[in-house]
């Protein structure tokens, strides 16, 4: 079997487990991905060898650290067949330092964002008005964040907001631009949300929210009480931060809506799967607020930065997350996100100190600069 | 002999004293800093008989007291990364006051209390630093630290803020040889690679061959010295990071064994310093400037085995950067801040 067979063949796998509709196990699938990584990727093997690591359970499979997509390439397959270059946005303080995260196919990345983002974003079924508060994505595109929050608006919604076909890139969506948050824009699609009776779904970087509700002072947008908004990245202590509560509580006031229709993600570049918290009524997802649920395609596992064992239930460690959708790179990824344990979920602690500053709100950051 | 000249040799003296293992100081010295420097009983001794500064010549001493303007009073805030630094950052404020207010490190307390005890009268200890208007005051620390001091401070009051950074080997292919492995390895050693001026990175002008060869003989120096002078602890957070380092240079490069370390070596468009450990990354290119300059701010030493023409250049791109042989980089003479930028 050549390579592009045998990884298509994964995420023919994968995208079934997803779907519910095959059988696999996770560990099987998971072990399945990493020796296929190790038989085709040389970086990968070197890690294992390195490691001493058996391929025998999930938990001996190495984690690819974060700082490794910035350092050379993560994956199996040739340049030749990157289907897209997912950079990431991170910086440290005294130069850029992009990530790669280069895909063969996007299929198996939007089959699981949208059943993700489903369960957790939509609250009924039927059309809605999706807009984004994240600059105009690259073509071809280069976020990850971008990417998703187009195909959202494509599933979703799939109408252009005058009524239209749905354009890619528009500019009536991608509400934030050199000189900030379209303030006039979203209002727009909140009054065409409801002149449709439909329900207006907000996908954001944490960093336009507050750019949002800055501009808008102690005015109110007119939105659908429908409305959910979708809140990813934090300040990683850079610029202005704001409590994420605080935060959650000042978007809710300016949406006019209650606070759990402020529904975090939580994603970054070197993955392909998104957690969500779960407090939107009426989605699938239900959970405390604070929680970030995985997907079954995906685990978080804390564990001790230094050793990189697993630390005890509900103690706080860096985050090493499996993701089968990692087929084409690391199905293994150790992050440098603290979090612990909670309620089926995992609690965001924040980044491990001395750790590069990096994320989603950084590009915006950078753009208003 | 002058006032300021007059304290400096003061303080030299009191260093002679800790330096000198048959000395009741130095007996104490030994002892103590086992249990603050986070270094083996072997690499303390390695740093009080190699880095401690105790023999500057009079043009070392010219060059140190040309380096301070003088001020009324000089505050001096240590840090704890290198314990010999309380020494060279003492000589400093005497070279510039008669008035020096030190405040030691929490981390290492006891170096800077020895040479106060050595030195009865030369400086005063305090636990907290209260600069006015019109004092001078020299910061080592972390750039959190150094950046919370700056926002704090009283108008008027001089900053030297020495923070952050690390060194760099630059080698040419034709300078591959045990004895500059043997010397960089050193440089490593020495207070297990927590000083700004440690070697984090090392380039071999040549090409990826080049670097791995000269890694194999890194690493066979560096476990060598390794059972010499072992590594002391480390803590959590440079556990972490040395992990981290680690897995992503063993799947982005190609690792070298070097017990209790490694070597890294490949070719690379960008610098990924080690961040302790005892371990450093090799990177091969045909354009060193172009590798380091990108970091420039953030580089305090280079340590060289490269020819003329390549010095040269060096020196241009990195004017702020020390300069040295290998095997020298963590043993500045006296002559002012170790840190150049």
């Amino acid at each position: 079997m050549t390579l592009v067979e045998a990884s298509d063949a994964l995420h023919a796998r994968v995208r079934a487990f997803a779907e519910g509709k095959a059988s696999d196990d996770f560990e099987a699938l998971a072990l399945a991905i990493a020796r296929f990584q190790a038989e085709h990727s040389p970086r990968f093997a070197a890690l294992v060898k390195s490691r001493n690591a058996r391929l025998e359970s999930v938990d001996a499979v190495p984690a690819v650290p974060t700082d490794a997509f910035r350092v050379t390439r993560v994956a199996v397959h040739p340049p030749e067949r990157d289907r897209v270059r997912f950079m990431t946005s991170g910086t440290t303080r005294a130069r850029a330092a992009h990530g790669v995260h280069p895909l063969r196919t996007t299929e198996t990345y939007e089959t699981v964002a949208l059943i993700a983002g489903a369960r957790a974003l939509l609250a009924e079924r039927g059309p809605r008005v999706v807009v984004s508060l994240a600059p105009v994505p690259d073509q071809p595109p280069s976020s990850s964040l971008g990417f998703m929050m187009e195909l959202f608006q494509a599933r979703w919604d799939g109408r252009a907001l005058d009524g239209g076909p749905f354009v890619t890139r528009d500019t009536a969506r991608f509400l934030v631009g050199p000189s900030g948050v379209d303030v006039a824009g979203l209002e727009r699609a909140a009054g065409v949300a409801r002149e449709r009776d439909e329900p207006l779904l907000v996908l954001a970087t944490a960093f336009a929210l507050v750019g949002l509700v800055d501009a808008l002072g102690e005015r109110r947008l007119a939105a659908p009480p429908s409305t959910t908004v979708m809140v990813t990245g934090g300040f990683k202590g850079r610029s202005r931060e704001v409590e994420k509560n605080t935060l959650r509580r000042d978007v809710a006031l300016a949406f006019g809506i209650p606070e759990s229709h402020v529904v975090a993600e939580y994603g970054m570049t070197e993955l392909s799967s998104q957690l969500y918290e779960g407090t939107l009524p009426g989605a699938d997802l239900r959970g405390e607020p604070d929680v970030l649920f995985e997907p079954p395609w995906l685990r978080v596992v804390p564990v001790d930065p230094g050793t990189l064992e697993p630390v005890a239930d509900g103690a706080i460690g860096i985050a090493r997350i499996v993701d089968l959708a990692n087929v084409d790179s690391a199905v293994a990824v150790q992050t440098e996100d603290l979090v612990r344990r909670r309620d089926d979920g995992i609690e965001l602690i924040g980044r491990r100190p001395g750790a590069i500053a990096r994320g989603c709100s950084l590009a915006l950051e950078a753009l208003l600069q | 002999m002058n006032a300021a000249r007059e304290r400096v040799e003061r303080l030299l003296e009191a260093a002679r004293r800790i330096q000198d293992p048959a000395t009741d100081l130095g007996h104490r010295a030994r002892s103590a800093l086992l249990g603050s420097t986070r270094l083996s009983a072997e690499g303390i001794e390695l740093g009080l008989a190699e880095c401690l500064e105790t023999e500057p010549t009079d043009d070392d001493l010219a060059a140190l007291f040309a380096s301070v303007r003088p001020a009324a009073r000089t505050h001096v805030l240590l840090s704890g990364n290198v314990f010999v630094a309380a020494h060279r950052a003492i000589a400093i404020a005497l070279a510039a006051s008669e008035r020096v207010v030190v405040r030691a490190s929490r981390r290492e307390p006891h170096f800077a209390r020895l040479l106060a005890e050595a030195a009865p009268g030369l400086f005063e200890l305090v636990t907290e630093l209260e600069p006015a208007r019109g004092d001078a005051l020299w910061a080592y620390g972390g750039a959190e630290t150094l950046e919370a001091l700056r926002a704090g401070l009283p108008h008027g009051v001089e900053l030297f803020a020495q923070g952050p950074g690390f060194g760099v080997a630059v080698l040419e292919a034709s300078f591959i040889s045990v004895e500059n492995a043997r010397a960089l390895a050193l440089d490593i050693v020495r207070f297990d690679q927590r000083g700004c001026l440690s070697p984090g990175s090392a380039i071999v002008v040549g090409d990826a061959d080049d670097a791995l060869a000269f890694g194999r003989l890194l690493a066979s120096e560096l476990e060598s010295l390794g059972r010499e002078i072992p590594l002391g602890p480390l803590e959590p957070e440079e556990l972490a990071a040395v992990r981290r380092h680690r897995d992503t240079m063993a799947y982005a490069r190609t690792e070298l064994w070097a017990s209790p370390g490694y070597v890294a070596t490949g070719s690379s468009n960008e610098l990924n310093p080690a961040p302790g450990g005892r371990a450093l990354e090799i990177v091969a290119t045909t354009d060193p400037v172009a590798l380091l300059l990108p970091r420039v701010s953030e580089i305090t030493a280079l340590g060289m085995a490269v020819g003329e023409s390549l010095a040269r250049a060096l020196d241009q791109a990195l004017p702020g950067a020390r300069k040295s042989a290998l095997g020298r980089m963590q043993r500045p003479p006296l002559d002012g801040p170790a840190d150049r930028r």
